[in-house]
C-alpha cells in the first residue's frame, strides 16, 4: 500500500534548513495496521502528509498503491487523496457551519462522479450516527464529531485511513469508541497509518513504528505479550519516554525489533 | 463541472457571517443602483428634450440674443427689438410664413384670495398658430390688442383652473402682478411647448408686456416659421441679413444674436447630455469601484479565516481549481444578488427623484437592467479571483496548521 525509499524531507525555515525526513525507508502492506509513535517534531506529522499526498518529498520515492507521487501532477494528487485515502484529524476539522451530513457529503462534492447522498448516509450508519445527520458539528459532542469525520474519512471507500491522533482531543471512554471503529475498518480491509502520543493507542495497532529526528528508530510487530511489556515500560517512565531514549529497544530487556525489507 | 452544491456551499458560506456578506452587497447595491439611477434620468432628460424639439417643428427657427466676447469675458448682447420681428417679415417675405416676437417675465396672477406665480408671456397674436396651441374658452391675443397694449390676458389651462376650478374665467378681472387685466381666453391643456410649461402662464400682449408691465426694450426671443424644413438655410441666412443690417453690425464683426434651428438645438442638447453621462457615469463607476473594492475585501477576509477549512477541503480531495470555484460563486453571488438589488433600488431612486422633483422624467431602459447585471458579476468575479486564486494556492499542509 505504501512503498517509500530514502525518503527525505526538508523544509527551510529562515536561513536554516530543518530536516523533517531523512533516508526513510518503509513498507507498509495492504490491510496492516500501523501506529506510528515519536516525539513532536520526530517527523511523524511530516510523514503523513507525504503519504496522505498533501506533501512530496524533497528525495526519495513514495508509491501509495502503485502510483509514485513524485512526478504526480496535483490534479492527480487530489483525485488520489479523493478516492484512496481517508484523512482523519485529532481537531476533527469538521466545517461548522454545514450539517454532518453535510461534511461528509463533501469528499463526494469533490469526487468527479454522479452524486447522491446515499453512501454518506451509509457511512454515518457505519459510525452509528445516522440519527445525528442533520445536527451540525456544534451540536454534536466530541466523539461524534470525530466519528463524523471518520464518515467523512470513509464515504468514498479509500484503501488508506490516515488518522493523526485522532484520540488526541478525547476522552479514553470515547477514544475507545473511535478505536473501536477503526478497528473495524482495519478489519473490514482497510490499510491504517495512526499517528499518536499515546501508548495505550498505539499497541493496540498490529505494528509499531518509532520516529526520532526524522528517522525510524525502531519497528516492531506487535502481539498481545509485547502489549503488556511495552505498556508497562510506558508507565514506569511516566510519559517522559520520548525525551529519554527509545521505549521499543529499552536497555533492560530488549524488544526483537522486526524489520521490514523494503 | 458545475454542482448545484457548490452552490450551497458558497451560500452557506455567507450566511455564517451574514452582515459582513450584506456589508458587501451594499456596496454593489450602491454601485449598480448609482449606474441604474444615472442612466434612468439621463435617458427621461434625453427623452424629454427630445419630444420638446419635436414639438417645435423642423421648419422653425429660434432667434435669441447672442454672445459677445470682450477681453475674454462672454456677456449676452441684448439686442433683439419688436421692431426686427417685423423687418424679418417683411424682408424675407417668400421664405418667412410668421415671426413671433417672445418676452417672458415672471409674476403673480390673483384673483381675489387666489393667487399663483406663474410665467407672464407677452406675445403677438402670432404665437398660438405658430405652436398650434389652441384657445379653449374665448379668444387668444389680437393684433389690436398688440397696437393697442390693451390689458387683457389669455390664461393657461393650469392658471385658470388654479384662479376659478370649474368657474368660467373669460371676462373675470385678474390682477397680473398688481395691475388689472381682463381675461379673454382660456388656452386648452397642452402641457410643455419649448421647455416651459404653458399651462402655468398667462399670455399678455407683447407690446403691454414690454412697455406697461416690465419696461423692457428687447426681446426675449424670436420664433420664426419658415416655409418649410428645405428652406430653413436660405432662411437663417435672409435672417441673418436683416437682422445685420437692422443691428447695425460692420462687416467682419460677429453676430449680436444666434439661430438656432431644431437640429442644432438637437445637438447642442445632446453635446450637454454627452458632458452630464460622462459626470453621471464616472460617479456610477467609482461607486461600482469601491464596491468591487468592498468585495475583494471581504473575500480575503473570509479566505485568512477559512485557510484551515480550505487545507481540510483539499486533504479530502478538493482540487485547486475547486477552491478556486468556491470563492469565485461566493463572490459572484455576492454581486449578482447586489446588482439584483442595485436594479430595484436605482429604479425607485430615479423614480423617487422625478416624483419629488416634478421635473426630471425618468426612463430604465430594459437593456440597462441585463447590462447591470452582467456588470455586477463582473465586478465579481474580478474582485473575487484574487482572493479565490489567493485560497486556491494555499500549502494545504500549513492551511491544516493554521490556526
Amino acid at each position: 500500500m505504501i512503498r517509500a525509499l530514502q525518503l527525505t524531507k526538508h523544509y527551510h525555515m529562515g536561513d536554516s534548513v530543518v530536516r523533517a525526513l531523512q533516508d526513510v525507508d518503509l513498507h507498509v502492506p495492504h490491510g496492516q495496521f500501523v501506529s506510528i509513535v515519536g516525539a513532536s517534531g520526530s517527523g511523524k506529522s511530516t510523514m503523513m502528509h507525504i503519504f496522505g499526498c498533501l506533501d512530496r518529498p524533497t528525495s526519495g520515492t513514495v508509491e501509495i498503491n502503485g502510483q509514485t507521487i513524485n512526478t504526480m501532477s496535483e490534479k492527480r494528487m487530489a483525485l488520489l487523496r479523493n478516492h484512496e485515502i481517508g484523512f482523519v484529524f485529532q481537531t476533527f476539522n469538521l466545517i461548522s457551519r454545514t450539517s454532518a451530513l453535510d461534511n461528509v457529503l463533501i469528499p463526494l462534492m469533490y469526487t468527479r462522479k454522479a452524486y447522491s447522498t446515499k453512501p454518506a448516509i451509509e457511512a454515518l450508519d457505519r459510525v452509528g450516527l445516522s440519527n445525528r445527520a442533520k445536527h451540525k458539528p456544534s451540536e454534536l459532542s466530541g466523539g461524534e464529531c470525530q466519528r463524523v469525520a471518520i464518515a467523512r474519512a470513509i464515504v468514498n471507500k479509500p484503501k488508506l485511513l490516515l488518522a493523526d491522533e485522532p484520540t488526541g482531543n478525547l476522552d479514553s471512554r470515547t477514544g475507545r469508541q473511535i478505536m473501536d471503529i477503526v478497528h473495524e475498518l482495519h478489519a473490514g480491509g482497510m490499510t491504517v497509518v495512526l499517528v499518536t502520543h499515546e501508548m495505550d493507542i498505539a499497541v493496540q495497532a498490529e505494528r509499531m513504528i518509532e520516529m526520532k529526528d526524522g528517522r525510524i528508530v525502531a519497528d516492531t510487530a506487535v502481539d498481545a505479550e509485547r502489549r503488556d511489556e511495552i505498556l508497562r515500560i510506558s508507565r514506569d517512565s511516566h510519559q517522559s519516554l520520548f525525551r529519554k531514549k527509545s521505549m521499543l529497544s529499552p536497555s533492560s530487556k530488549p524488544l526483537p525489533p522486526k524489520l521490514e525489507a523494503s | 463541472m458545475f454542482h448545484i452544491r457548490l452552490l450551497f456551499t458558497a451560500i452557506r458560506g455567507l450566511q455564517q457571517n451574514l452582515l459582513r456578506s450584506i456589508l458587501a452587497t451594499l456596496g454593489v447595491i450602491i454601485g449598480v443602483g448609482a449606474v441604474v439611477s444615472a442612466v434612468s434620468i439621463l435617458q427621461g432628460a434625453q427623452r424629454d428634450v427630445l419630444d420638446q424639439f419635436e414639438s417645435l417643428g423642423a421648419d422653425q427657427l429660434i432667434i435669441v440674443d447672442g454672445k459677445r466676447e470682450h477681453g475674454g469675458v462672454t456677456s449676452t448682447v441684448r439686442a433683439l427689438a419688436p421692431v426686427d420681428a417685423e423687418k424679418i417679415l417683411q424682408e424675407n417675405a417668400e421664405l418667412v410664413i410668421r415671426v413671433s416676437p417672445q418676452y417672458q417675465g415672471g409674476g403673480q396672477i390673483k384673483y381675489f384670495q387666489q393667487n399663483v406665480n406663474g410665467i407672464i408671456l407677452g406675445v403677438t397674436e402670432t404665437y398660438a398658430p405658430m405652436n398650434s396651441y389652441l384657445v379653449e374658452s374665448g379668444r387668444f391675443i389680437s393684433r389690436e390688442d398688440v397696437r393697442g397694449s390693451t390689458m387683457v390676458t389669455v390664461l393657461g389651462y393650469g392658471v385658470a383652473q388654479d384662479l376659478f376650478g370649474a368657474l368660467p374665467a373669460v371676462g373675470k378681472n385678474v390682477k397680473i402682478n398688481g395691475k388689472s387685466f381682463v381675461v379673454v381666453g382660456v388656452m386648452e391643456k397642452k402641457g410643455t411647448l419649448g421647455f416651459m410649461n404653458v399651462d402655468e402662464q398667462a399670455i399678455i400682449p407683447l407690446t403691454t408686456a414690454m412697455a406697461r408691465m416690465f419696461g423692457q426694450r428687447y426681446l426675449s426671443m424670436l420664433n420664426v416659421q419658415c416655409a418649410s424644413a428645405v428652406a430653413i438655410p436660405a432662411c437663417t441666412e435672409g435672417i441673418t441679413k436683416t437682422l445685420r443690417v437692422s443691428h447695425r453690425i460692420r462687416s467682419g464683426t460677429k453676430d449680436d444674436f444666434t439661430i438656432y434651428t431644431q437640429e442644432q438645438m438637437k445637438q447642442r442638447f445632446a453635446q450637454v447630455a454627452k458632458i452630464f453621462g460622462v459626470v453621471l457615469y464616472s460617479i456610477a463607476g467609482i461607486s461600482l469601484l469601491v464596491g468591487a473594492i468592498g468585495i475583494m475585501n471581504i473575500m480575503l477576509v473570509s479566505v485568512t479565516e477559512r485557510t484551515r477549512e480550505i487545507g481540510v477541503r483539499l486533504a479530502i480531495g478538493a482540487r485547486r481549481f475547486d477552491i478556486l470555484k468556491q470563492f469565485l460563486t461566493e463572490a459572484s453571488i455576492i454581486s449578482l444578488f447586489g446588482g439584483a438589488l442595485g436594479v430595484v433600488a436605482g429604479w425607485a431612486m430615479a423614480n423617487f427623484l422625478g416624483e419629488f422633483t416634478q421635473v426630471l422624467e425618468t426612463y430604465t431602459p430594459p437593456s440597462i437592467i441585463i447590462a447591470s447585471l452582467i456588470m455586477a458579476v463582473f465586478v465579481g468575479v474580478v474582485s473575487g479571483i484574487y482572493p479565490a486564486i489567493r485560497a486556491a494556492r494555499l500549502d494545504p499542509v500549513q492551511a491544516l496548521r493554521y490556526e
